[in-house]
Order: structure tokens, then sequence, then C-alpha cells
């Protein structure tokens, strides 16, 4: 270029003019340019900066729930049944998770319990962590608000070491402390007490536990038992802490902080004793299924609930999966209630409700009340009875349970007046008892034979003999527990319950609360002369006192009074032991004043006064001592097999 | 050759110089504010000292010296790039950093200005006008094997910065226009096809990439995450920003690779519209400045040594900001200056000397 030499098609002056006018256009393109990021600053910075500043608030803003713990359960004096114990759950933040896949994939490598010297076992547990992982974040997807995904509870000491070592690598898994149920004594008192679980889907859409009602997903909820009842007083609500959190979630500060509002603490009206007790005389149950539950007749305070088969609830609290399935799988049905949902027929206990339903009918009277016993030929059919006793009183009819005595009765007083005495003593509804899921029963009554029985509805009189003596009816123990107990408060009928009372304190809204206690406002009374009480709860005393069915019941100086039965099972079809009578004692003490009165049934094992009377002599026994401050110590008569 | 002599002294480029130092200033400023690792911010400030000494040492070289050493030059940066793909270092994807533990650099972004310096070695002496086919084509041989190696190396973003530099030096070399028309029509109609055949293309992170910017509903969202990020950065930093060190985005981590790729984001959400435009304005008050030196420089050489590098660096911001605002889709392309990084720091001080060079011998003797 020093040289001016020209060459063909080289014009250097051109050539500067050409570049001169090509860098100017180089300059119009950067101007365009930077124009053009100036614009979109505008636009993002100053046009659209409140949506974006809005944007950046909610991005380190974290919500983080501070579960509330659940109210603790007290027996009557004081002693712990249900606590909260700290566990840690394994949780993952939906936010800043990139890949679901992979995540799902190191989740299974290192937190599924999976390890087994069986490797097709250990694949197969694995595809099965991966399946309810799978689940989880599926059911999460259509949750806005709910972020944190459970994907362990229960997580072990290990579990926990692990995400902490890892919370770099992988932010978006925490280990979250949370407050689990636990149930110190196990089985003791489970159905009573109940168990809790996650609130369902369904739970949320509409009713109780919707969200309307303050719900969400995730919640602990009592599930059956008291839990469930009282769960409004039970369960506190969660807290929030908002946190600044970097991308990882990492906590930086926090900036606002709700407490959680505690549940509130309940007392039952269980006693510890009695119940430990029961518990103990139920172990005894021959084929291992029955019902024992204690109340003070006085004012239906429930002192102890011992339904078996039984389970352990902290399996619930706990999500042991393959415990909670095979409890829900059992044939024999460890997690109903048999005190409150099972139905039976009342066998001989009925009597007691037969002979006070007669005598305030007026069908026989106090003074003159025999009856022929024995076997009743009633058309084709042959009512056969036990007992022979020529003509015995009312009194000796209990006392030894005289089936030819109430088929006499029953037809002599006729099923009309049977179902207005079953409507007085508000049998076949529910007693009204502070658990959820309480069965009506069915009591006699011609149009439920109606019903059940489209062959042959016409109500007969060998259906009225059969009623008469506790055949075709089908009640809860408990409804037979509490219309002995009214009788022996001379027809002061209460409503049986377990609360006693819940501390005072903050409910889920927010309101202030004093102590809660039990009120009854159902209790009623069936109409009883003094002298048909009287009557009727001396053959009570008879049965126990005077070489009756119930003797295996009786406690030296405590009057122990009450009634056998021995329920025929009625369905054919049972096979083996299952064809065998249930066993029934319905009893209270002392008779003069009554303070405690409970009710035995032990599922097909045979005679009541073998198998049911002594169950209860222990409890009494040991409520005896306990009270009048004897030594403990009697031995406790086994039944035999 | 100029001595730090009185001469020296006063056409010196202090303004320019001051320009790229309150450029770097800034970038300093920033990455304390984020502070990804300790430290960081004092190694960029005496990187900016270091790069100062290597603008002034080049400065003292006349630059045809190193326009002729441009063969050699070239033959070193592709040969440390070919070092890379053997023994490189991969980064986040892109397998271009060369080392010793902690100790090396990226070769790609000195072997930029070493093509620059061979572009300008051939173009220069060529006086066909226009260009001829096999000039341009000569030309196009000396992009494609670095732009084949940074290829390699997985770095779409340098692949066109290459690309944006042989065209703004074709183009000032005297690129016949109908060719550039042509070659318009060319880019229309691929843009226009791509969009066209969109669903046929196969699918993967560049396209994610691409999706992420202009349909972010379609991409997928770990695609979508940074740029959304970067987005609130910016916008939530309003017309004052949230000032210099009160910034979330970038302190807490929200926005990725936020002292080196993604330093705007940051500084435009602590320093606000306002500390946005300033920033840009520094830079183009440095690239209309470099275009300056290239208008009134002594000849073509100087004319496309400075013109290449300008086009280098208006790309470079152009991307940089681009992809933070959501214009263009994310490409692993430091902002000069104000990015984290030493290669890069070092590189543009050493072009910038250049350009001073070619201001400095712009009187013919």
């Amino acid at each position: 270029m020093r040289s001016g030499k020209s060459e063909v098609g080289f014009d250097a002056f051109e050539d500067m003019r050409q570049a001169v006018i090509r860098l100017e256009l180089l300059r119009y393109l950067t101007l365009a340019i930077f124009l053009a990021l100036g614009v979109r600053l505008w636009w993002l910075q100053v046009v659209n900066h409140e949506v974006y500043a809005e944007r950046a608030e909610q991005n380190r803003i974290r919500e983080l729930l501070i579960p509330a713990r659940r109210g603790t359960i007290y027996d009557r004096n004081g002693k712990i049944l249900v606590d909260s114990r700290p566990s840690y759950n394994i949780i993952v933040s939906r936010k800043d998770v990139k890949n679901f896949d992979e995540l799902k994939e190191l989740l299974v490598e290192n937190l599924c319990d999976c390890a087994s010297e069986d490797k097709a076992e250990e694949q197969q547990k694995k595809a099965e962590y991966r399946e309810n992982l799978t689940k989880r974040l599926e059911a999460a997807r259509f949750e806005p608000n709910y972020e944190a995904i459970v994907v362990k509870e229960q997580a072990s000491p290990a579990d926990v070491a692990w995400v902490m070592a890892h919370e770099y690598e992988y932010p978006e898994l925490r280990a979250e402390e949370v407050p689990q149920r636990y149930y110190p004594h196990k089985n003791f008192a489970a159905h009573v007490l109940g168990y809790v679980g996650e609130v369902s889907r369904a739970e949320l859409e509409k009713g109780r536990f919707s969200k309307e009602n303050g719900y969400k997903l995730g919640d602990i909820i009592g599930k059956s038992g008291v839990e469930r009842t009282y769960n409004e007083i039970l369960m506190g609500r969660d807290g929030m802490r908002r946190v600044i959190v970097d991308s990882r979630g990492r906590i930086q500060a926090e900036i606002d902080r709700i407490d959680p509002i505690p549940g509130r603490n309940l007392y039952l009206t269980l006693d510890y004793e009695i119940q430990k007790v029961a518990e103990e005389q139920a172990d005894l149950f021959l084929e291992g299924r029955g019902v024992i539950a204690v109340m003070d007749p006085n004012n239906g305070e429930m002192l102890a609930m011992v339904s078996r088969p039984d389970f352990d609830p902290n399996v619930f609290s706990q999500r042991l999966k393959e415990e909670i399935e095979a409890l829900s799988a059992d044939e024999e049905k460890p997690l109903f209630n048999r005190a409150i949902q099972g139905i039976y027929p009342t066998g001989s206990t009925w009597k007691i409700f037969m002979a006070v339903a007669a005598l305030n009918e007026q069908v026989i009277t106090v003074k003159e009340s025999r009856l022929q016993d024995g076997g009743l030929q009633i058309g084709n059919y042959f009512m056969s009875s036990l007992s022979n006793l020529g003509r015995p009183d009312i009194h000796l009819a209990i006392v030894k349970s005289a089936d030819g005595y109430f088929y006499r009765l029953g037809l002599k007083m006729g099923i009309e007046r049977i179902e207005k005495w079953t409507q007085i003593f508000r049998l076949g509804q529910p007693t009204g008892i502070d658990l959820p899921n309480e069965a009506a029963g069915v009591p006699p009554s011609r149009e439920w034979k109606a019903k059940v029985n489209p062959k042959d509805p016409k109500w007969r009189d060998y259906d009225t003999a059969a009623a008469s003596i506790g055949q075709g009816i089908a009640i809860t123990p408990l409804q037979v527990l509490r219309t002995v107990a009214g009788v022996a408060m001379g027809g002061q009928m209460v409503t049986p319950h377990f609360l006693l009372k819940a501390e005072a304190g903050i409910d889920r809204q927010g309101n202030w609360h004093d102590e809660i206690r039990y009120i009854d406002e159902k209790r009623f009374t069936v109409p009883m002369s003094r002298e048909v009480h009287e009557t009727v709860s001396k053959a009570m005393w008879g049965v126990v006192n005077e070489n009756g069915t119930g003797g295996g019941a009786r406690v030296e100086g405590f009057d122990v009074s009450g009634k056998t039965g021995t329920a025929q099972v009625a369905s054919k079809e049972r096979a083996g032991s299952k064809n065998k009578d249930h066993a029934w004692f319905v009893s209270y003490a002392p008779r003069a004043k009554p303070e405690i009165a409970s009710v035995v049934l032990v599922e097909n094992v045979g005679f009541g006064g073998t198998h049911a009377a002594p169950r209860a002599k222990a409890i009494y026994e040991a409520y005896y001592r306990r009270t009048r401050n004897l030594p403990m110590g009697t031995e406790v008569q086994v039944a035999k097999k | 050759m100029a001595a730090f002599n009185h001469r020296y002294i006063a056409d010196f480029d202090w303004v320019l110089l001051a320009l790229a130092l309150m450029v770097g200033a800034l970038g300093a400023l920033e990455i304390s504010s984020v502070q990804p690792a300790p430290g960081l911010w004092q190694r960029h400030l005496i990187w900016l000292g270091v790069g100062t000494g290597i603008l002034f040492l080049t400065t003292l070289i006349e630059y045809h010296k190193f326009v002729n050493a441009a063969p050699v030059l070239y033959l070193l940066g592709l040969t440390l790039l070919v070092l890379v793909l053997l023994i490189g270092k991969e980064v986040k994807g892109n397998k271009s950093w060369l080392g010793w533990g902690s100790y090396g650099g990226q070769p790609s972004e000195i072997a930029k200005v070493f093509t620059i310096l061979l572009l300008t070695h051939f173009l220069s002496r060529v006086r066909k006008r226009p260009l001829d086919l096999r000039t341009t084509l000569m030309a196009g041989i000396m992009w494609a094997i670095p732009v084949g190696l940074v290829f390699l190396e997985n770095d779409t973003g340098s692949v066109l910065s290459y690309t944006s530099f042989l065209l703004a030096m074709l183009f000032l070399a005297g690129l016949r226009w109908s060719w550039i028309a042509a070659g318009l029509a060319a880019v229309i109609v691929l843009v226009a096809t791509l969009i066209w055949q969109w669903d046929k293309i196969p699918d993967g992170y560049k396209k994610q990439r691409i999706l992420a910017v202009y349909a972010p509903e379609k991409a997928a969202k770990r695609f979508t995450y940074q740029n959304d990020q970067a987005e609130i950065a910016v916008g939530s930093g309003g017309l004052l920003g949230k000032g210099i060190h009160s910034g979330t985005q970038g302190a807490l981590g929200f926005v990725p690779e936020v002292h080196t790729d993604f330093i705007f984001a940051v500084a435009s959400e602590e320093l606000g519209f306002v500390g946005s435009i300033f920033a840009l304005t520094l830079y183009l008050l440095i690239i209309t400045r470099l275009i300056v030196i290239a208008r009134t420089a002594r000849d073509r050489a100087g004319l496309l040594l400075v013109t290449g590098y300008a086009s280098l660096l208006l790309y470079h911001v152009a991307v940089s900001v681009g992809m933070v605002l959501r214009l263009l889709p994310i490409m692993g392309i430091p902002l000069p200056l104000m990015s984290f990084g030493g290669s890069s720091v070092l590189t543009t001080f050493f072009a910038l000397g250049l350009a001073i060079n070619v201001r400095l011998h712009r009187f013919v003797n």
C-alpha cells in the first residue's frame, strides 16, 4: 500500500471511500443492536418491573411448615396413653427438582430399605418403592400450593445422615422433623384410642375434614377411636416459617414465623389399672375373640374397653405398609371394635330386660310371678329348655336362667310389648358413646323379620319365644352393658363416654376454650318402680351369690350382681370353633349402691358362667381391693378349655 | 518506535483504556456482590491490572509486526485448540479449558484474536476489488479450521463469534454487495426453513435452548429455568436497582453462572435500568471508538484488524447481554471485562492494545 503502484481493479481512493461507508454501516448496526438491548431493558426493568419484582420475592421466600404437636391423651389419673415423639421425614422440594426420573432412581438407590440377601427380593422391593414414589410425585402434581413431597417417612438416622451429607449435591432433598403419634403401651386400649393417618383425598373433598374446614393434604388426623372423635381438640394448627432461601433451598434467614398451635390434651375416663386387668383377662379368651367393657353406671364414664383381636396403633403412625395391609386383610377383623361395632345375639342376658318389661307391664307381678318352666311345643317347633324348675318365680328363673319360664313369659307379654320396651330402653340405637362408627343393632321386631325373611315374613309365636331368651336379636355388647347398668341404677340410663376433660387452650381457629368436660345430654330414664328394681337386682345378686349361673364372678364382700348368657351362634355355615356359643356375663357391683358395671363377651367358647363370669370377677376384685385399700394378689382363675 | 515519549503519551488512547477499566471495575463490583467463591473479585482486579500491563506492552511493538507474525500466532492458536481437544478439561459441557490444576485458560479466546490477525494479514494484501471467490474461500478456510476445532469442543457461542468477525472483515475488505445480498437472502431462507421444518429437527439441548427463549411454554422446565431466573433478576432490578450487594437473584444463586456468563443479570438487578444503560453505554463508546480508530487507520491492515476486533466485541456484548435479556438463546459467552475469567480479560486487553497501537501509528511517518 505504501507503493502507489496501481493494479487492475484496485483504486486506493475508492477503496478508502468504500471502507468509510462500510464502517459507517457497521456503526449503525452497532447502534441498532444497542438500541434493541436498551429497549428490552426498558421493557423488563421499567414497564414490567412489578411483575418481576414479585416473582423475585416468591423466588426467595419459602413457606416452611412447622407441624403442630397433637395433644397428649391421658387416662383419668393422668397416666400417659398416647403421646407424640419426634421422627424424620425425607421431603423433596418440588420446585428445585430438575428431573423427576433421575430423582426417583437416586431415591430408590439410597433411601429404599430394600437391602436383602435375596437379589430377586431386593429388586422386587425396589420396584415397589419406585412405584410408590411415582404415585406420590404424581399426586403432588395436582396440588399447586403443596411444594414439599414426602418421599420417605420414618427415616432412619442413616437416611437423615445421607441427606444431610449430600446437601450440596442434592439440594432438593431435606430431612424434616415431624412429631409422630406414639402409643407407648402398644395394643393397650387400641380400639378406644384409635389411630391416626393422613387425611384422604376423599375426606378433603367434603365433610368434616374438608379443605373448607382448614385441612390440607398431608395433615395427620384421627382415623378411629377417640383420636377421631376428638380430632378437633387433639389436633393443633400447623405453624409456618417464612424464610429466605437460596436457589438450593438452603435457609439464609427467617423473616416471619407463625408458631404452631399445639393440640389440646385430653383426659379420658379410662382407668389404666382397670384397663390393664381387662387386657390381662382378655388374654385368656380361648379363641382370642371377645369384648370386655367396664363403666361407672352412675355417670356413664367408661373405665375400660377391650376388643379382641386387637392391633398396635403405632403401625399406622409409622406407616408400616405391610403390617397395615395385614391388619386390613385379617379375617378376624382386628381393627373392628367389637364392643361398639359388633352385633351379637344377647343370649340370656336378655332376660333382665324381659323381667323389667314384664314386671312393668304387669304381665307378672312382684308378688305373683310364677310360670311354668321346661320345654315348650309351639306348633311344629319344640323349644327346648335346659332347666325344668316346675313353676319358679321370677327370682329363681333369673338365678337359674330358666329358658322355659321366659318362653312363656314372652308369649304372655307378646311381641308388641317387647317391641315397646326395646324402644323404651332405646335398644337397636347407638348408645351415643364418643367413639366413631357405633353400630345400632337390631332388637326383635316384626318389621325387621319381614324385611330379612321375605319367605316367612309373618311374626310367629316361636319368634316371640326365641326373642324372650335373647335369640334372633343382634345388639352391641355396649348396649347390653348400658341396659343392665341402667337397671342396676333403677332405670337411670346414662350415656357411655370416654371423655373426662379436655384441657383449656386455643383451638384450630384460634379461639380460646376453657376446660371442656363431658356433659351427658342424652341420659334418660326407664320407668321402674322401686319394687321392680329391687326384685330384678336381687335376682341378679342371686345369679352370682346363690348358686346361680354366675357364681364364677363372686367377690367376697363386694356383692357382685349380674346375668350370664350363652348365645347360640345363628349362622349354620360357620365352621369349626366358630360354631360354639358366645359366652356372656353382664354385671355390676355392689348391688346396693353400684359403682362399677361391666360386660364380658367371649366369642365361640361356650357357657357364659364358665368363660365370661370369671373375667368379670378379676376386674371387680382388682377394683374392690384398690378402692378399699386391700392388698392385691389374688390368683386369677384360668378358664379351662 | 514509539517509546514513552511525549508523543506516545499524547496519542495514546487514554479514554479507551479508561472506558475499559471502568467496565472492568463494574465487573469486579458485581463479582464481589455475588461472591460465588471467596477472593474472586480481587482476582478479577488482578487480571485487570495484568491486562493493563499487557495492553501497554502490546502498544510498544508496532502492529505490523503482529500482523506479520500472524501465521505463526495462528498456528500457535490452532495448536492450543488441538491440545484442548486432546487433554482439555470439560467445564459445564464445553471442553474448552486447558491447563494444570487451577492454572490455565481457555485458548479459544486468544485464538480468536490470532485468527483476526491472520485474516488481517491475508486480506490486507489482496488488492482485487471487489473480492473474488478465491480470496473469499481462502478466508473461509482460515476461519473454518479454528471453528471446526471449537465446534468439536461443543462451543457454539465461539463458532458464531468467529463468524462475526469473518463477515465483518470480508465486508470491510470489499465483498461484493450482490454477494452480501445473496448471503442475507440465504440466511433468511435458512432461518425460514428451520422454522418451517422445526418439528423435524431432532430434539437436543440446542433446540431446547432456542425454544426456551422464543417458545418457553414448549421447552423443558430445566431449560427455561436459567432464562427465567435471569429475566427475573433484570426485571426485578427496576429503574434504580436494588443496590450494590442487595440483589437476591444473583447472591442467592438463582441466576446460574452468575460471575461469568450471566454477570450482566446481576448488574442489572443491583444497578437497575440506569446502571444497565450506563454499562451498555460504556461498551457502546468502546465499540464506536474502535470504529473511529479503524477509520483513521494508516492502512488496510490497521483498518481490518480493528474492525475485526470491534465486531468480535460487538458480538460478545450483544450475545452475552442478549441472552441475559432473553432476546437470544443461552450460549456460553463471557461479557468482556465484566465476566470473571483471566483468558477473556487478558485477550480483551491484548486486542485493545492492538487497537491503540493502530491509533498510535495512524500517521504515516
